[in-house]
């Protein structure tokens, strides 16, 4: 454990009466990083959060913040939520209707003893930190949905915790907003140097918001590492799926030459691509293929294929071509308008991954 | 606390902070178990507990099933019990449907007036029967100068059983209403396209349809048909109908000694029926609640139109308030101002306010009345504020402790007021430093707050399930404890529910009476027990003024309660 390590979760499970939700998690936050929890729902990602928090009972493994244990099953270690000094920012912002957004925010240093006076200025100061200080004596009812999500975060944030915690921020947002509420959740973590473990559904909202990803599937830790990597190095097929949009392809293994292999698919269509499993040549395999790497072309070429091109359809910034391949429909990105008929598409080397 | 602390110390702490918690069941517990357990304990022995050569025997149950009253009594409880629900049952279900699926004109303003029965006590009503429909009653005599004579005779065990099913279709229109709301309508309108006239709509489809909701309420009624005291007392007394409960009461005169054996005995009897009955209605209200929720809510409501039929809805619905609120309670109200009355007498003669007077010269009345208010506003408060400790006690823990609260709670619910009166009478009297407590109100306060334990947790319950449980959660996180949370966040958020558990527990202390009887002693007068006692000695004007006042004292509860808009079932 290095110094920079802020919060250590270990070999993480936890059951709820014989179904098992986490089963055996570890990961590690270090200070001032992003760390996302994505998944699917059912996937453990909020249960994880609940139970670094304190609000849920896991069985097993262990829990520390800077190095101290907050929860060791096999130590009997188990400290109540309110005594684990973390921020949670909860998905429904859970702001206190009968108490003003000033209440709010004041609650947690109410509790800690700290002097009224002492109260007041940093009340203001969060408050006007997250651009509030002129809605303090309104009550939660009377702000729009940004409005209580900023306060929620102002409450959480009031009291210094070492880590905040975040479930699914953006959620309760509208999509227009979410996208700029995005950007400015990123910039105030960034600036505020807060160590921070969001919960989110979202693919593009984790990419975007953290320095880390973790892919929760089933309950155990799928894959990690920075968007980057997990965007463009997916490990299995879970995340190659999970991640972006995709092209997927059934077919089985042709040839095998090193970290390539050669898939020829159902579809009629055979490529090269990167080995990403064990499978024999003639074992049934899967390709991915990210609808931004089909290329549209000219002619004939490496990995190339020709095809019936269906229609195009305008995006707005783009079009987007759908091709009948077989049974399949294979979509591509473009920038022009393109007429059906038979058309050259290449399946880029690099980008074909074969599961 | 510092995190990382050892665990004994941790240890230590979570005992400090549960103990609060612990303190509050283990008082609870003792309060239900000891008063039940004395009664358990008093049938097996050979006489009075307190009498130093009682031994263990069973000579009481031997005695009391020897005695050809209590099968006649029991024979007539089983009657009572089961004729009132094959009258309260359709009925209620019936008016349940009018009220709450079709378009019959006036709904909003009948929806007060068909809840009133259960907030008038029985033996107010029963007495107003007796004004109204008894041999000399006001209707009696019009009705007979009329047509020559009386049809009806309001002491017998069939006007008993009509009566007291008429009285508890409140009951049964509570739980099928509320299980109707959340039936779609489309169901209805297939079978109206299908050709079914509205009542053969309720009849086909929708009552079958919350008939989980009325198996649950039809063993409900059934369950208080062991119950009830008030009606039979009064109206079976003169041809000497006895039902279980009268039979206890009349036990206490049988011998001329203090019979609590026996009378130990009838009760462990009524127990042994009411528990199991009790613990049937828990099994069966999770299986309607089951049922209900797997409906949805995404299914719309739209009245059915009830065209030509919808004035023989309202003379049904208008009908049964003549006879069940109207009749009795304008008796009453006649009766107190009247000073006295039979064949040929002229009202305008007669009037009078000597009665209130009477009431208001005597101290012992001017007591009760003062007492009652007491009980119900400030009694009311604490037994809300008792409930209130007892649900955040187990309210988000799921634990053991919790599941045996449940059943802490469920228990007094099998015992009715008359007995649990009586337990705690007991209690009073030979607990060595309780014994001081017996001749003030105290003694009536826990008896009425052990009685309707029950009732008071669900309103407190359904209250503290509103509060999302996130609110808490951030409260737990920002560093408060679960002590703290509650005080600071929970309690504030039920306010209203508080409000409103208060203004229901104010209308059913005010309503109560059988609990009182065996506590009435010089100081703890209530009116409700006090009327049971005057009217066995036959002060008919006074029992008809105080029986005024009672209503009044309701009354005035239940318009509180709507002004603040407290929805009156939940």
């Amino acid at each position: 454990m290095t110094d920079k390590t802020i919060l250590t979760v270990d070999n993480l499970a936890l059951s709820y009466g014989s179904n098992p939700i986490l089963k055996g998690v570890s990961m590690q936050l270090r200070r001032g990083e992003v760390v996302s929890l994505l998944g699917p729902s059912g996937s453990g990602k909020t249960t994880l959060l609940r139970a670094v928090a304190g609000l849920e009972q896991p069985h097993h493994g262990s829990v520390a913040i800077a190095g101290r244990a907050i929860y060791d099953a096999a130590a009997g270690i188990d400290i109540p939520a309110e005594k684990r000094e973390l921020g949670l920012v909860f998905q429904s912002y859970a702001l206190w209707p009968h108490k003003t957004v000033f209440d709010n925010v004041a609650y947690p240093l109410k509790l800690r003893k700290i002097a009224q006076n002492e109260i007041v200025q940093r009340v203001h100061a969060a408050l006007k930190n997250l651009g509030l200080d002129h809605l303090a004596e309104r009550y939660p009812h009377q702000l729009s949905g940004g409005q209580q999500q900023r306060v929620s975060i102002a409450r959480a944030l009031v009291y210094n915790p070492p880590v905040i915690l975040l479930d699914e921020p953006l959620s309760n947002l509208d999509a227009k907003m979410r996208e700029e509420a995005r950007a400015w959740l990123r910039n105030l973590i960034v600036e505020m140097q807060l160590s921070a473990l969001v919960v989110t559904h979202d693919q593009s909202e984790a990419m975007a918001m953290s320095d880390r990803i973790l892919l929760l599937n089933g309950g155990v830790i799928e894959q990690q590492g920075t968007p980057t990597e997990m965007y463009g190095q997916p490990q299995t097929f879970f995340v190659a799926d999970f991640m972006g949009s995709n092209n997927i392809m059934t077919g089985r293994i042709g040839d095998i030459r090193g970290g390539e292999a050669r898939i020829d698919l159902d579809n009629g269509i055979s490529v090269w691509g990167l080995r990403r499993t064990n499978a024999a040549i003639g074992h049934e395999a899967r390709a991915v293929a990210r609808v931004e790497q089909l290329q549209l072309t000219d002619g004939p070429g490496d990995n190339r294929a020709e095809i019936e091109l269906a229609t195009s359809m305008f995006l707005g910034d783009r079009f987007e071509y759908v091709f009948h391949a077989g049974k399949d429909l294979l979509r591509a990105w473009g920038k022009r308008h393109e007429d059906a008929g038979k058309r050259w598409l290449e399946f880029p080397r690099d980008s074909v991954w074969i599961f | 606390m510092r995190p990382g602390a050892s665990p004994l110390s941790l240890k230590v702490t979570l005992m400090l902070q549960t103990l609060p918690r612990r303190a509050v069941v283990a008082l609870l517990a003792l309060s239900v178990f000891f008063p039940i357990g004395l009664v358990l304990y008093q049938s097996i022995l050979s006489g009075p507990f307190f009498m130093p050569s009682t031994t263990l025997s069973l000579e009481s149950f031997a005695f009391i099933f020897d005695d050809p009253d209590f099968w006649q009594a029991l024979k007539n409880t089983l009657a009572v019990a089961i004729g009132m629900s094959l009258i309260a049952i359709p009925l209620g279900a019936i008016l349940a449907f009018i009220m709450v699926r079709t378009d019959l004109p006036g709904r909003r303003w009948l929806e007060v007036p068909i809840m009133i029965p259960i907030f008038v006590s029985p033996v107010v009503l029963g007495f107003g029967y007796v004004v109204s429909l008894g041999p000399v009653g006001f209707f009696s005599v019009w009705f007979e100068s009329l047509f020559g004579s009386v049809p009806w005779n309001i002491y017998s065990l069939t006007a008993i059983i009509i009566i007291a099913g008429l009285t508890h279709v409140p009951h049964v229109y509570l739980y099928s209403s509320s299980a109707l709301r959340n039936l779609g309508s489309d169901v209805e309108e297939a079978a109206r396209l299908s050709g079914a006239s509205p009542f053969r709509v309720a009849r086909d489809v929708s009552i079958p349809m919350v008939s989980p909701a009325l198996l649950y309420v039809g063993v409900l009624v059934f369950f208080l048909g062991f119950e009830i005291f008030g009606l039979p007392l009064i109206l079976g007394d003169p041809e000497g109908h006895l039902v279980l409960t009268t039979y206890l009461y009349k036990l206490t005169n049988k011998l001329g000694t203090p019979s609590y054996h026996l009378m130990a005995a009838v009760a462990t009897c009524i127990i042994a029926v009411t528990f199991p009955l009790v613990l049937l209605q828990r099994a069966l209200l999770k299986s309607a609640q089951r049922f209900v929720s797997m409906k949805g809510k995404s299914a719309r409501q739209r009245p059915l139109a009830l065209g030509i039929w919808k004035w023989l809805a309202l003379a049904l619905i208008l009908g049964w308030l003549f006879v069940t609120v109207v009749t009795p309670v304008a008796g009453i109200a006649l009766r107190s101002v009247v000073s006295s009355w039979g064949q040929g007498i002229n009202l305008l003669e007669v009037l009078t306010l000597d009665h209130f007077h009477a009431v208001f010269e005597e101290q012992t009345m001017i007591r009760s009345i003062i007492n009652s208010i007491l009980i119900g506003t400030l009694g009311g408060a604490l037994a809300v504020g008792g409930y209130l400790a007892i649900g955040l006690a187990t309210h988000r823990q799921p634990d053991g402790l919790s599941r045996f609260v449940d059943y802490i709670v469920l228990t007094p619910r099998a015992v009715p007021g008359l007995m649990a009166g009586l337990a705690v009478f007991w209690v009073f009297l030979f607990v060595p430093f309780l014994a001081p407590l017996r001749s003030t109100l105290f003694s009536v306060w826990f008896a009425y707050a052990v009685v309707w334990l029950a009732y008071g947790m669900r309103l407190i319950q359904s209250a503290l399930m509103q509060v999302g449980p996130e609110l808490e959660e951030a409260g737990r996180l920002v560093g408060a404890s679960r002590a703290r949370v509650s005080r600071d966040i929970t309690v504030p958020l039920i306010r209203n529910g508080l409000l409103g558990a208060w203004l229901l527990i104010f209308m059913i202390f005010e309503r109560e009476y059988s609990t009182g009887v065996y506590l009435l002693s010089p100081g703890t007068e209530v009116i409700g027990a006090q009327i049971v006692s005057l009217w066995a000695s036959g002060a008919v004007d006074v029992v008809a003024a105080l029986s005024l006042i009672n209503m009044a004292l309701v009354g005035i509860g239940l318009a509180i309660a709507l002004r603040f808009g407290v929805k009156l079932h939940d």
